[in-house]
């Protein structure tokens, strides 16, 4: 092959430089955003003058961050268990399916991933006006799920089709009903689409910010959100540890997700 | 007369304007392991999904014991399948694979676990009841699939060319497991495969498809030796087929003329045939003669060329009329290659000659 990684001498010296730049660029930003939210400069100066905690002291001891924290998590959830519950439906009808404009139903559910997040926003926040779902819980799972769909769709869709329609049709030769062969029977076996979506889709969710902002009230706010307004109002380390921990559990759940993939691909 | 146990009636299946399955009848006793044979997309496997219950048939009846099998759903018809491609439920053991359709039926833990044990000793996969189907080869997934098939005691076993996916070797060992096993649990099988050596092999009778219809049902013997048209004589073994004129039948032997103007008689008439109608003339390999004798026919040819094939040789020749035959005598009745003169006369029972249409 021409571009065999074992045989390209001295090119391998040059693409593992320009690799490290490239992550070195993405990665530093958020290293960075962790490393102040550790450090005792009161202006987020750096290199910091010397370590401290007391900025994640500051955090905790502010019920309005935990209460951010707390809603995030629930309209996650809930937007996780949401969009894996449709996506899975939307999975089925889109893989197995075999009807007039299934493509146009794919491309419509997969829409919100390529549509101008803001776009979305206004749209969705003048009619949840009109409904009376601006600023509640509700509201934010509704868009959120919307948001997420592709994200659920695409791992779900991906491992159905991965998977031998004849297996279940064994199931069903052996006895089960064509509900109980999906239950006992298929959805195990795509059970790893199934986890990637609820992690993507809980993703999706937990660090969206366009959104959120839009559908946010005084007291129905997002952590992204309680960072973005927070920024506005001041320039405080709290936000680089709110930051920090947005990243922390974002990373966390990325990593279960690959454990898991690894688990069950043996 | 008494009722078959599975009884298929007129079983027909459209896909659109595409007739997959005309009017097929059939009827298979109990305990029978019978195979559909055919080329692909001849309608064979339609007409066992058909009797699964994965395919609704257009018009047409399957009975089982004298009942419609068409208002069943197929998870309530109680019919064992194995499928051509490996269906083994891959998060379940193979223990629990076995096992999955006694618990379906909420059979009680007691029969469940002595049952996978003896579905596991019939198959002697004892040893792998932990593992996952990962973990095993395609010739073991197949035998565990089949225990799974068969652990429900149902009367009726449907295999879909289960063995296409495996080596030449392997299948044969699993085709004798196959038999083993239907010798001693009784079930009645039915097969589809387009390998005809497989089907020779396995079955009891072969129903021959042919372009969604049966051209021939009968014993492995029956097809070959006695096949009803040229196709089921052209697909069971190997064939030779020479152009020919009738001339005259007499109580079913007919006279015929071949192309370099000899005259044939006591050959096998399928069919009648008119003074002068051209038809085609099937000769086995193996029914070519190096030696005469009181009753055979000859026939002359040019020898092309002799390969020696360990009990056989075959021999490529051509006819006076320039059409290339095969004829494969036993080694032991050609002793050598040199001995064979390039010209020379080839010799056939007549009896063992049939009469085609053209």
């Amino acid at each position: 092959m021409l571009l065999d990684y074992d045989r390209m001498g001295w090119l391998r010296v040059a693409l593992l430089c320009f690799t490290t730049l490239v992550a070195a660029f993405l990665l530093l930003p958020v290293v960075f955003i962790v490393l102040l939210s550790f450090g005792s400069s009161r202006w987020l100066a750096f290199p910091p003058p010397g370590w401290t905690l007391k900025w994640y002291q500051e955090l905790f001891a502010d019920p309005s961050w935990l209460e951010a924290a707390l809603t995030s998590a629930r309209i996650a959830t809930m937007t996780a268990l949401l969009a894996v519950l449709i996506g899975l439906l939307a999975s089925f009808a889109l893989v197995r399916g075999r009807f007039r404009g299934r493509e146009i139903l794919r491309g419509l559910l997969l829409t919100p991933m390529v549509l101008p997040v803001v776009v979305f926003a206004i749209a969705i926040y003048a009619f949840f006006l009109r409904l009376g779902l601006g600023g509640t819980t509700i509201g934010f799972v509704i868009a959120h799920t919307v948001l997420a769909l592709p994200f659920a769709i695409i791992p779900i869709a991906t491992a159905l089709e991965g998977f031998d329609k004849s297996i279940e049709d064994a199931a069903i030769v052996c006895g089960a009903s064509p509900l109980e062969a999906k239950l006992r029977i298929t959805l195990p076996s795509i059970r790893i689409g199934i986890f990637s979506a609820a992690i993507f889709s809980f993703l999706a969710s937990w660090d969206e910010v366009v959104v959120a902002i839009f559908m946010a009230s005084p007291t129905l706010q997002t952590l992204p959100v309680k960072i973005w307004g927070s920024l506005r109002a001041d320039l405080s380390p709290v936000i680089a540890a709110a930051s920090s921990l947005l990243v922390g559990l974002t990373l966390a759940l990325m990593i279960v997700t690959a454990l898991l993939r690894r688990r069950f691909q043996t | 007369m008494t009722q078959p146990f599975l009884s298929i009636r007129k079983l027909r299946k459209a896909f659109g304007a595409f007739t997959a399955v005309h009017d097929v009848t059939l009827d298979i006793p109990k305990g029978e392991f019978l195979t559909f044979l055919g080329p692909s997309g001849s309608g064979k496997s339609t007409t066992l999904y058909a009797i699964a219950g994965f395919q609704d048939p257009s018009s047409g009846d399957v009975l089982l014991e004298g009942k419609s099998l068409l208002a069943v759903p197929p998870h309530k018809r109680n019919i064992g399948m194995v499928f051509q491609r490996y269906t083994l439920f891959p998060h379940l053991s193979v223990a629990e694979n076995v096992a999955f359709p006694l618990r379906v039926r909420r059979r009680p833990e007691a029969e469940v676990k002595r049952k996978v044990a003896d579905m596991l000793g019939l198959v002697r996969l004892e040893s792998f009841a932990e593992r996952l189907p990962g973990a095993l080869s395609g010739g073991q997934q197949q035998r565990v699939a089949l225990a799974r098939a068969l652990a429900y005691d149902p009367p009726i076993l449907l295999m879909d060319e289960p063995l296409s996916a495996l080596d030449k070797k392997l299948r044969e060992e699993i085709q004798a497991e196959i038999r083993r096993i239907h010798r001693e649990t009784g079930v009645t099988i039915l097969y589809v495969t387009h390998d005809q050596e497989e089907a020779l092999h396995l079955s009891d009778r072969i129903a021959l498809f042919r372009d969604g219809r049966i051209e021939q049902t009968g014993t492995g013997e029956d097809l070959y030796l006695r096949p009803a048209t040229d196709f089921v004589a052209g697909f069971i073994g190997n064939s030779n087929f020479l152009a020919a004129e009738h001339l005259e039948t007499v109580g079913g032997a007919a006279t015929i003329r071949l192309g370099d103007g000899s005259l044939v008689s006591g050959i096998s008439a399928n069919g009648r045939f008119e003074r002068g109608q051209k038809t085609r003339l099937m000769i086995r390999p193996e029914a070519f003669r190096l030696e005469r004798s009181p009753t055979s026919a000859e026939l002359a040819v040019e020898i092309v060329d002799v390969a020696f094939y360990g009990e056989r040789r075959r021999i490529v020749a051509r006819t006076a009329a320039g059409q290339e035959i095969d004829i494969r005598p036993t080694s032991a009745a050609m002793a050598s290659q040199e001995a064979t003169p390039r010209h020379r006369q080839v010799f056939f029972d007549p009896g063992a000659a049939f009469l085609f249409p053209a």
